[in-house]
């Protein structure tokens, strides 16, 4: 057993998933930021999902509104939080593009 | 195509059975999450893992021309192993691999491959036919591995993704947003799985072609047994275990689509490390440790550590039991044909009782997830209160 690859695997695996993971993140939080808050509802219900009663949503909606309304950023940085966040779903899209590269053996000629 | 003999066309339906049964046990590394998080519905989630296995299978026979190197040590240049050793493991594998799916277990399907092979090797050949160094380096210690590594990286994952999303001033958390994501990370997950699964089963049959002196030694996989697998475990896949979905999407703990795209990510990342860096860790067990690291990951959420604990007994099991029935089916298929009619009975007779046995527990797409619910009772859930907000915290403290 080679415990230097178990290591490189472990460190790998933790940059590669962490820089991916943080990426996204960043990317929905400066879509919120930019005030266009990101809203994908589940496709199906399932026993594993909160369902919010409608009086509840549209508590939630209303001050989610307030909130926005309130943002202090001018119309500039708003649009910079929103070309931010596209960058940062840009390079999740080249990391997810790198692993089919990876998966595919006819691309990296193994 | 040559005239093949009995044992042959054999070992190639059960290990076409086998694959199938693969497909659906591990559908559930990929697709658990997203389904549990509403990410995608079932049976579009199974539809996609379907389909990237099929196209994965094609993709590569890297892992086909390598499966019978190592473990078994091959004769002076001829092969030790006959296609009834073969059949015997294979028959191992397959009844271990309902067994496990009839509780929801994730386990290894290729535990279950490698265990009834060598028990079946240890029968016919004897002890000295395995070179347990390579078992101890392959399969034993990578599965103790695994799950650790995974389950620290998805721990961090999850920790991340919360952190950057954290709620301020009443915006929303844009937390939903994840689910879009989950759709590529599963992905990802899935199509790894099919260049890597289907051809352990194309290097079982290229292994009895050449055994059987249908094929070159040294040889690849031929295009009908590309095919063949890459159909078998796409229609496995699409089939769905939705058993072991329940237990990797509901019974270990509670995912939101943070958790699930981090648990995803990680897997992915895993996978792809380790079989670019080194040695094959296992997908089931990759996965399942993801899912309870993002558990542990989620401030306010439970890991339910006795079905934690039940899949770590069915992975401890698995390489052990499907050696004793690869190794019960090996003796008696020694026995010459009749021995061969007796294990095909046999080995019907279980699965159609499995089979039987499942039909009173039925778990499906439609009552997937929802049943939990009632499982709980026996699961026991125990519900952390909720930590307050920080301000609040602070006012109880004034």
């Amino acid at each position: 057993m080679n415990w230097g690859a178990f290591l490189v695997v472990a460190a790998a695996s933790l940059v590669s998933s962490a820089l991916i993971v943080t990426m996204y993140s960043l990317g929905l939080r400066l879509m919120t930021t930019a005030g266009r808050s990101p809203e994908v509802g589940p496709a199906e219900f399932t026993g594993a999902i909160t369902v919010l009663t409608p009086k509840r949503q549209a508590k939630d909606a209303k001050r989610t509104r307030k909130a926005l309304a309130a943002n202090p950023l001018t119309d500039g940085q708003k649009r910079l939080a929103l070309v931010g966040a596209y960058a940062c779903f840009s390079l999740c899209a080249v990391a997810v593009l790198y692993g089919v590269y990876l998966i595919v053996p006819a691309l990296h000629g193994a | 195509m040559p005239e093949f003999t009995l044992i042959v066309v054999l070992v190639i339906a059960l290990a076409l059975i086998f694959d199938f049964t693969n497909g659906f046990h591990d559908t559930a590394n990929a697709m658990a999450t997203p389904i549990a998080t509403g990410a995608m519905r079932p049976k579009v989630a199974v539809a996609v893992a379907a389909v990237l296995n099929l196209v994965g299978a094609f993709l590569s026979t890297e892992v086909a021309k390598t499966i019978s190197g190592g473990m078994i040590r091959e004769g002076e240049g001829g092969i030790l192993i006959t296609p009834e050793l073969i059949f015997a493991g294979l028959i191992g594998a397959i009844v271990w691999n309902l067994i496990t799916w009839l509780r929801g277990l994730p386990s290894s399907s290729s535990h279950a491959l490698f265990g009834g092979l060598i028990g079946a090797t240890i029968i016919g050949v004897g002890f000295n036919a395995i070179d347990f160094g390579v078992v101890m380096a392959k399969v034993i210690l990578p599965a103790l591995i695994a799950p650790l590594i995974v389950g620290l990286v998805a721990f961090l994952s999850t920790r991340l993704a919360y952190a950057v999303t954290r709620r301020e001033a009443g915006l929303p958390d844009g937390r939903g947003g994840f689910r879009f994501a989950q759709i590529f990370s599963s992905s990802l997950v899935a199509l790894a799985h099919g260049t890597n699964d289907a051809q352990k089963t194309m290097g079982v049959i290229t292994l009895t072609l050449i055994a059987g002196g249908y094929q070159v030694v040294g040889t690849g996989p031929v295009f009908w047994v590309v095919a063949a697998c890459a159909l078998a475990i796409a229609i496995g896949t699409y089939t769905g275990g939705w058993r072991i979905i329940q237990t990797m999407g509901r019974g270990l703990t509670e995912i939101k689509p943070a958790q699930g795209f981090a648990a995803e990510t990680s897997t992915a990342a895993t996978i792809l490390a380790s079989s670019h860096l080194g040695f094959a860790l296992s997908t089931t067990q990759v996965a399942s440790g993801s899912v309870i690291g993002s558990g542990l990951g989620r401030r306010g959420s439970t890991v339910r550590w006795g079905m934690a604990g039940h899949i770590a007994l069915g992975w401890v099991l698995t390489l052990p039991a499907a050696g004793i029935m690869g190794a019960f089916a090996a003796g008696l298929a020694l026995l010459g044909p009749i021995g061969i009619v007796l294990d095909v009975i046999i080995g019907s007779i279980v699965v159609a009782g499995i089979y039987w046995w499942s039909r009173g527990s039925r778990v499906s797409h439609e009552n997937l997830l929802h049943d939990m619910d009632d499982a709980g009772r026996v699961v026991r859930i125990t519900k952390t209160p909720r930590k307050p907000a920080r301000r609040n915290r602070q006012k109880v403290a004034l």
